[in-house]
């Protein structure tokens, strides 16, 4: 009866293109919906325009990026693609409100695979507003998508293993590169290999790259990170320092670099907008932020909802690709397309590299974990919410009123308001709440229908009278 | 009963609504009593969702979300009985709500600049006046039969001809053919005021536990004597219910009696900040309009009993996007920010429930204001205050006792008298 109803999977990253491969080879079809107007995800959507060489992407990348395309496009017949779409939330229980271009429609599913992945984490610093600071995702897609040099002269500041990788990228782009802040510590890297060699590959990789980075004469600074920016109309300075062991800026082992560009990475957070309109049952995750509960087949507290990826906790494209085949098999299990010594069969693959995955990326989530030292970086005229204008002070005066939640947090000064709906202010006002509280559950930015704006025409039937 | 016996306070308020603040607020102006106000944010708070009109003259005679809400119903009886529309009819509210809600909604030019003087906190006031916006003959006889109904007001009501109406409200529908404007309605931003009402309580030395929910209540013989709460015990002489539409189970508690309070749900609609498109609040038979403070442009609600339900929903938001580009064209090129669903205490006859309980002590209802809780919460804090401390009020609120409900002799409202005897012996 419900055989033929495609499955609906949310996001055609590794996660999304994983989950519809593995489900086209249990015989099942399936609608992939992407905003962006090719698949791959924000990782390996590759150029927006077809370049004929990419010289400063690596072999591996552009392997990796031709590989999901080759993956979607072997399993065509059973994959409906819906590029340039966005969902807009929830259409009562079984249905999602999409938009394509101007119109608006419904698209009912009676299984949902949620892999929207992530989006930075935004830690706003004196300066941090100046055109030329950007986020370290965004300054990758601009090399990657856009196939241009987000600058001249650049520093990459932050915490993870993103930071050398972005920093290889810019050099061979032809970017100056002055150097690389990394938070965490070299003896935590050091107390972390075991950790780290889960995935040896994975290490060596970081390994090469740091080689790479030392051959260059691009100096790896552990233990130290952003204090402030500055520049009249666009960044010309960048402020250093050596952070304590809670990330504070330790007075006099500041550094200043002349630069325009600057890529600031302190992580990422899971994209849980959609999830949470759904009001699936979400847990508070230091690392990835909110992040909606699953079970091992990556089942959410609703029964015929999966969340894939990054979405559900932030473990890297590996990850992605595996939650997405698991969700894929519980799915054709359900649909009797594969018996359950089949599914399970082959999810004990998925599960050992998952499990792998996981206790690499902990390895890193332990050097990267966000320390209050962060929370110190802000003046009191610090814009912390950019939609609505909202500064430090603003908040510190609502704080010492007794706020004790983001909601009411919003509701005194509107940060949290804007076109947004947060994602830019939330982790610093969470971070912020919950440091003051002591108390991580502090709530947060609860995203509302539609979860972009939309013109009112999308949903009227015209001018009447 | 576990911790904290030392918290004891002569008044808890459970609800920090824009109800409950206001209650701790005027209750708190004199400094002269130890209260403390308990609220957990559930999702559909009235007071966050609200539109934020001080509509006095609108809501009394069913304008502003009423207006959708009989629009409705009229539309459902034309269907059951196989007639034409019949023409609307104002729901005309009785004079006592009118007093309510007038002397309510005169208090808040001076509690406006009291709130910013004495705790610097704005709740944006403005001065808008209301405008029915008429587009037919139907309209307008709606719009006379208003009139007709409240002759006392007349000084308060002036007609807009479709040429006044395009040089006051350039965006509204050219083909609109007038407005009938009630020039004493007028808005506040709904969050800012709730927010302000609590801060003024904080400062004036009122303990506020928030995110704080109240587990049971505690009573000796048919006397509360305080509060459990997931932050412990908090003791009190009295406590006010002002817990919005879970009213009836926080009265449950306290009495035995459940409130007829229940959640009636509104969605709304925000669009993008805009430049100044509107001078005043709009109401038409679809929907009401409202441009807030910071440029958004509000658009409102329907009425619906879908219990607790707070979910957007695509065909009644249609209905109110229609409604809102039929009379502000331009609407239709511009973007819809969000939208929410807030859930109105509703009561059987639309009137708050203010006053004791008969046959308990320590306990006072300020709940059940429906779709008027923040134009009234003003008159509603002043009356509880005055109340409490056994000053003359400035109007009768027998209307808006709980008892109203006792003299109908259906068996419920019996029953409901007998569960509460029980209660008392147990």
């Amino acid at each position: 009866m419900s055989q033929i109803s495609p499955v609906v999977i949310v996001g055609a990253g590794t996660a999304g293109i994983s989950a519809a491969v593995e489900l086209a080879q249990a015989g099942i079809h399936s609608i992939v919906l992407d905003e962006a107007p090719k698949i791959g995800g924000a990782v390996f959507r590759g150029p927006y325009r077809e370049a004929i060489e990419l010289p400063h992407l690596d072999s591996k990348l552009r392997k990796k990026i031709s590989n999901i395309r080759q993956q979607y496009h072997d399993h065509q017949a059973f994959i409906e693609l819906r590029l340039n779409t966005r969902v807009l939330g929830p259409a009562g229980t079984s249905s999602l409100l999409i938009r394509h271009k101007e119109e608006v429609s419904e698209l009912t599913y009676e299984q949902l695979i949620i892999a929207t992945g992530c989006h930075e984490r935004s830690v706003p610093f004196d300066g941090w507003q100046i055109p030329g600071v950007m986020l370290l995702g965004g300054v990758q897609l601009q090399l990657k998508s856009g196939l241009v040099k987000p600058g001249q002269r650049m520093a990459v500041v932050g915490t993870g293993p993103l930071l050398p990788l972005v920093a290889c990228q810019l050099h061979k782009a032809g970017v100056d590169v002055l150097g690389v802040y990394e938070a965490g510590k070299f003896s935590d890297f050091a107390k972390e290999s075991r950790a780290l060699l889960n995935r040896p590959v994975l290490a060596l990789e970081g390994m090469g790259m740091l080689s790479y980075l030392k051959a260059n004469a691009i100096p790896m600074h552990y233990g130290q990170g952003i204090v402030s920016a500055s520049g009249e109309e666009s960044l010309n300075k960048a402020h250093f320092a050596k952070y304590t062991d809670d990330w504070y800026p330790i007075e006099g082992t500041g550094t200043s670099l002349e630069l325009d560009c600057l890529a600031v990475g302190y992580g990422f957070v899971s994209r849980n907008q959609l999830s949470q309109l759904f009001h699936l049952e979400h847990d508070i995750c230091p690392i990835s932020g909110l992040k909606p509960q699953v079970d091992a087949w990556q089942q959410s507290s609703q029964d015929n909802i999966y969340v894939a990826g990054d979405s559900v906790g932030i473990l890297g494209g590996e990850g992605a690709m595996v939650e997405g085949r698991i969700a894929a098999l519980s799915i054709a299990q359900t649909r009797q397309k594969v018996t359950p010594a089949q599914a399970n069969n082959k999810a004990d693959e998925y599960f050992t590299l998952l499990h792998k995955v996981k206790s690499f990326r902990a390895g890193f989530d332990r050097i990267g974990r966000r320390r209050e030292g962060l929370l110190s970086l802000l003046t009191p005229n610090t814009i912390v919410c950019r939609c609505e204008n909202v500064t430090r002070s603003a908040i510190d005066k609502v704080i010492e009123q007794g706020v004790k939640d983001i909601t009411s947090l919003k509701m005194r000064t509107r940060v949290g308001m804007g076109d947004c709906q947060g994602k830019t202010c939330n982790s610093y006002c969470q971070d912020r709440l919950g440091h003051e509280l002591k108390n991580p559950d502090v709530g947060h930015v609860k995203p509302r229908f539609p979860l972009d704006p939309i013109p009112f025409s999308a949903l009227s039937d015209g001018v009447q009278l | 009963m576990s911790t904290n016996m030392n918290k004891k306070y002569d008044i808890v308020i459970a609800g920090g609504g824009v109800i409950g603040a206001s209650c701790a607020y005027f209750l708190s102006k004199q400094k002269d009593l130890k209260i403390a106000l308990v609220d957990l944010k559930k999702p559909g708070n009235a007071s966050r969702a609200s539109a934020g009109g001080l509509w006095a003259i609108g809501e009394s005679v069913g304008l502003g979300c009423g207006v959708i809400f009989f629009n409705r119903m009229t539309m459902q009886q034309a269907d059951a009985t196989g007639e034409d529309l019949p023409p609307m009819r104002p729901h005309v509210l009785p004079d006592y709500f009118f007093e309510f809600a007038l002397k309510s909604n005169a208090m808040y030019p001076g509690l406006w600049q009291e709130l910013k003087d004495n705790h610097g906190v704005d709740f944006k006031f403005e001065k808008t006046g209301l405008k029915y916006v008429m587009y037919d003959e139907y309209d307008k006889m709606y719009a006379d039969s208003i009139v007709d109904h409240i002759p006392g007001l007349i000084d308060q009501v002036s007609w807009l001809s479709a040429e006044e109406l395009a040089e006051d409200e350039p965006y509204i529908n050219k083909k609109s053919i007038g407005a009938l404007e009630f020039k004493c309605d007028h808005q506040v931003n709904p969050y800012r005021l709730n927010e302000a009402y609590l801060e003024g309580a904080r400062q004036n030395g009122v303990d506020l536990f928030l995110e704080t929910e109240v587990l049971s209540i505690e009573k000796q013989g048919n006397k509360v004597i305080g509060v459990e709460t997931d932050a412990g015990f908090i003791g009190c002489e009295t406590l006010i219910n002002a817990a919005g539409s879970w009213a009836a189970q926080l009265s449950k508690m306290a009495t035995g009696i459940e409130l007829p309070v229940y959640p009636v749900k509104g969605q709304i609609i925000l669009s993008e900040r805009l430049p100044k498109i509107l001078k005043g609040c709009v109401s038409t038979t679809d929907c009401y309009i409202a441009q807030k403070d910071n440029g958004e442009v509000l658009i409102g609600s329907t009425t619906e009993e879908k219990g607790f339900d707070t979910t957007n929903t695509l065909p009644e938001l249609k209905e109110l996007v229609n409604g809102a580009v039929k009379c502000i064209p331009m609407l239709n090129d511009l973007n819809i920010k969000r939208c929410w669903a807030g859930l109105r205490p509703g009561t059987p006859d639309e009137f708050p429930i203010l006053g004791e309980m008969p046959g308990v002590e320590g306990y006072i209802n300020a709940c059940g204001h429906f779709r008027t809780g923040i134009l009234t919460s003003a008159i509603t804090g002043k009356l509880i205050n005055d109340l409490y401390r056994g000053l003359p009020l400035d109007m009768d609120i027998t209307p808006f006792k709980y008892d109203r409900f006792l003299k109908s002799t259906d068996n419920e409202s019996i029953k409901v008298g007998e569960a509460d005897q029980e209660v008392e012996i147990a």
